[in-house]
């Protein structure tokens, strides 16, 4: 036993001794090239960011560039390692382009996550803008300003809203106005609240449909369509002009409310209604 | 009448939907009232009047500011205009209105 330990730490030494300058400058090769390359794809990446380049187009740019200098990098490594470095070459560059033909032919059957950086999403209960997709997880900013990691198998497996897909949203108003207001001009106020703001689109027109006849209050539904990016903000300024156009208009909305009658002697009986006592209908009948 | 005209005239005739919004005010200088907007008509106009009259009547807060340059009551005639430069209802009174004013143009 000691002397097969003796053994292997005397060829474990041989080889240091013969090989040793050239792991130790294949090893520095490497470090320094891995840092090398990595500075060098976060200046290009910049670079083409303040040139205008979209952040996914220059993300891509910089990704292949990225996978191209490391093959480099390998090969020169394995160069000075006595690797045969020819060969290498054309097995990963081989291997690169079978990848990539490989992506290319099965993505349309790949599952894909439905959105990209910098499109709003929500998921489950989280609303906020995408910043950046791996393989493993999304990294998402919430409107309250937390990063959010969420794992890409929970966003395929839940319910997703991209609120990018299409370009407009409707804003739902529902009023609550009482019984003895004027209900046409309560629909004409509201419709031109509406109109007047510049961020609602004409097409499709602004609408107000009388949604509900509720046992206090009618319900008055404003429907009216506004670009995504501007909808929170135009719903928010909608609500503030009705509230203070009916004001002006004596328009009085309704509160939740309930008629309580109070009677004081004894248990109270409500005696039906003289109309309905009188069936003349059957009265004929019996004629 | 088809119905695409007679959406046309009422869009024409009834509520005209504005372009956009500006904070019209004037300055007070050596030679007279100077008239500026904001945003300046170079740029794109607000597209929320709720925004052109809160950020007016923050400019009226300059104004009786100590603000050197455009505070001591420098900053007169403040109201919103429409992409028209046409005076704008205040909407939460529905009336015109014009914070600090000054008809004296010397």
């Amino acid at each position: 036993m000691k002397e097969t330990l003796l053994e292997k730490i005397d060829r474990i030494s041989l080889v240091m001794t013969n090989y040793s300058s050239d792991l130790i400058i294949g090893l520095v090769m490497l470090i320094s090239g891995v840092l090398a390359v990595k500075y060098l794809v976060r200046g290009i990446r910049l670079a083409l960011e303040r040139s205008g380049l979209s952040p996914q187009k220059s993300e891509m740019t910089c990704n292949i560039l990225m996978i191209v200098l490391y093959i480099f990098l390998f090969v020169a490594t394995a160069g000075v390692l006595g690797f045969n470095s020819r060969n290498l070459f054309r097995f990963l560059v081989i291997a690169t382009l079978l990848i990539v033909v490989m992506v290319m032919l099965f993505k349309p059957y790949l599952p894909s996550l439905p959105f990209k950086p910098g499109q709003t999403i929500k998921t489950g209960s989280l609303l906020g803008k995408v910043e950046a997709t791996t393989f493993l997880n999304t990294r998402m900013r919430t409107f309250d300003g937390k990063t959010v990691w969420i794992p890409n198998s929970k966003i395929l497996n839940d319910y997703l809203i991209n609120y990018h897909i299409t370009p407009s949203r409707r804003i739902h108003l529902d009023l609550r106005i009482r019984y003895d207001q004027d209900l046409m001009k309560a629909k004409r106020v509201l419709e031109e609240v509406m109109i007047l703001d510049p961020r609602v689109l004409t097409k499709p027109r602004p609408v107000v449909y009388l949604t509900h006849l509720r046992e206090d209050c009618i319900i008055l539904g404003g429907r009216c369509w506004v670009n995504n990016l501007k909808y929170w903000t135009t719903r928010c300024d909608l609500l503030e002009k009705i509230k203070l156009r009916f004001d002006q208009e004596k328009i009085a909305f309704a509160l939740p409310q309930r008629y309580v009658y109070m009677h004081s002697e004894g248990p109270y009986f409500p005696e039906p209604d003289a109309q309905y006592l009188e069936r003349p209908d059957d009265a004929d009948e019996t004629e | 009448m088809k119905v695409a005209e007679a959406l046309k005239a009422i869009d024409r005739g009834w509520v005209k939907k504005p372009g956009g919004f500006r904070v019209h005010f004037q300055l007070k200088t050596d030679q007279g009232l100077e008239t500026d907007h904001l945003p300046g008509t170079d740029q794109n106009p607000f597209d929320s009047d709720v925004v052109a009259w809160r950020t007016a009547w923050k400019l009226y807060q300059v104004s009786l500011s100590d603000d050197k340059q455009y505070g001591q009551g420098k900053m007169v005639n403040i109201y919103v205009v429409d992409d028209q430069g046409k005076p704008v209802k205040y909407y939460a009174n529905g009336k015109y209105q014009v914070y600090n004013p000054c008809k004296d143009q010397t």
